[in-house]
């Protein structure tokens, strides 16, 4: 399906440096020759260290902060010059959600709508009886949870092409977590569309993500399957003279143990003494060693 | 059968692969028979709150091995037992005794002590 679909979203070797502080002469890289790319049914999971790069990953895809170099595709534009057509197709849940202070849930949403010509009003129905919103409330005195889910409501209701989510469940529930889940999944299925996701709840990853994309100092470490990611990643414990294949890609190494993407390269190594898989948690461990 | 199964996200091991063998230990130990129907795709997912197309490939490889049987537009159902598919109790807790059996080397517990440990732990049951 992947060769025929065209990307949703592309990013080729881009390259992004936040100019000099005072604690930095040489300017702070975020991203560095990052190359990935989103086709429709993928839900990515975007996993970093705070300050890796995920929330600049996004807003470059969107066009608010502007790269150095390299090339981004966006529904099959330039971000910078990014059309309404196209920005109508674009969901975005920022980490530090809002806007619409002042105004109650049910105002707010019916401004929001307004800029979406694909707004379907059951499905925002559907969630805020979901979320349990009243939407007689005033926004600013919603709990921080409750504002997320009406941030979520906001990007999705109108089912985007391409949906980019920053930290957007740490605050919900575990029952709201797990709905919204699904959500994505209907999402991405059914409409065809891309969801990038960076959350640090890595159980919530494995649960959702097709992909995993993990980033490392701007860096773009691994980007696989996620299936893929727990064949072919591999804890070893090796001895001082053992020959690792040439197809291996060593991730990062502590003295005998040896963190590697296999790539499909399943033969047994002489001189391997264990191997291990690992879940997210403990291959994102392993990576910051 | 939704609450016969169960998948931990956060083990190292693949969901499909949890969820295969989930599925076949439960047609050779008899829970589930032939022309059984298996929930379809959404359902699963959504009950084990996992992406669909980690089932759906689960189903394919169930397929493919001949225990699950998919007509067109009806939902799939457990496969008639034939000799492509007639693996049995014994040969399935393989991996377990491999690693029962590795865990014992490395405690120094010998052939004798494991036989005896088997026969405690079983009386027990």
């Amino acid at each position: 399906m992947e060769a025929e679909d065209k990307p949703v979203l592309q990013f080729t070797l881009v390259n992004k440096t936040y100019a000099e502080t005072t604690k930095s002469a040489t300017g702070h890289k975020v991203l560095a020759d990052l190359s990935i790319t989103l086709y429709p049914g993928m839900v990515v999971g975007l996993l970093g260290q705070n300050g890796a790069g995920k929330s600049t990953l996004m807003r470059c895809a969107l066009g608010i902060v502007d790269i150095d170099s390299g090339n981004i595709n966006t529904l099959g534009e330039s971000p910078e010059t990014l059309s309404i057509e196209a920005k109508q197709h674009i969901g975005y849940v920022p980490q530090q959600p809002f806007g619409y202070e002042g105004f109650t849930i049910d105002k707010a949403l019916e401004l929001h709508r307004s800029f979406y010509p694909q707004w379907d009003i059951a499905l925002e129905q559907d969630w805020l009886n979901r979320f349990d919103l009243d939407v007689t409330q005033a926004v600013q005195k919603l709990s921080v949870g409750q504002r997320q889910s009406l941030a979520l409501i906001m990007a999705m209701a109108y089912r985007p092409t391409l949906l980019l989510l920053d930290e957007p469940v740490a605050s919900l529930d575990p029952i709201a977590r797990r709905q919204f889940m699904g959500d994505l999944f209907d999402l991405a299925l059914d409409s065809g569309s891309a969801v990038l996701f960076s959350s640090h709840i890595t159980s919530d990853l494995e649960r959702v993500a097709s992909h995993v994309a993990l980033i490392k100092k701007g860096d773009l470490v691994l980007f696989k399957e996620i299936d893929a990611l727990r064949e072919e990643v591999k804890l070893l414990t090796i001895n001082d003279d053992t020959q690792l294949p040439a197809s291996y890609r060593i991730l990062s190494q502590t003295g005998q143990t040896v963190l590697v993407d296999t790539q499909g390269n399943s033969d047994a190594i002489a001189g391997v003494q264990n191997e291990k898989s690992l879940n997210l948690e403990q291959l994102f461990m392993e990576l910051h060693r | 059968m939704l609450e016969l199964l169960n998948v931990n996200p956060s083990s190292g091991e693949p969901i499909y692969r949890q969820l295969h063998d989930q599925i076949v230990r439960l047609i050779v130990g008899g829970q589930l028979h032939p022309e059984d129907v298996l929930p379809s795709v959404r359902q699963l997912a959504e009950h084990l709150a996992v992406n669909p197309m980690t089932v759906s490939r689960a189903m394919q490889q169930l397929v493919d091995q001949g225990w699950v049987e998919r007509r067109r537009g009806q939902p799939s159902r457990v496969a008639a037992r034939t000799s492509a598919n007639n693996a049995s109790g014994s040969s399935l807790l393989a991996p377990q005794l491999s690693a029962l059996v590795e865990q014992a080397q490395q405690l120094g517990v010998d052939y004798d002590e494991l036989q005896q440990l088997l026969k405690q732990f079983w009386q027990k049951e």
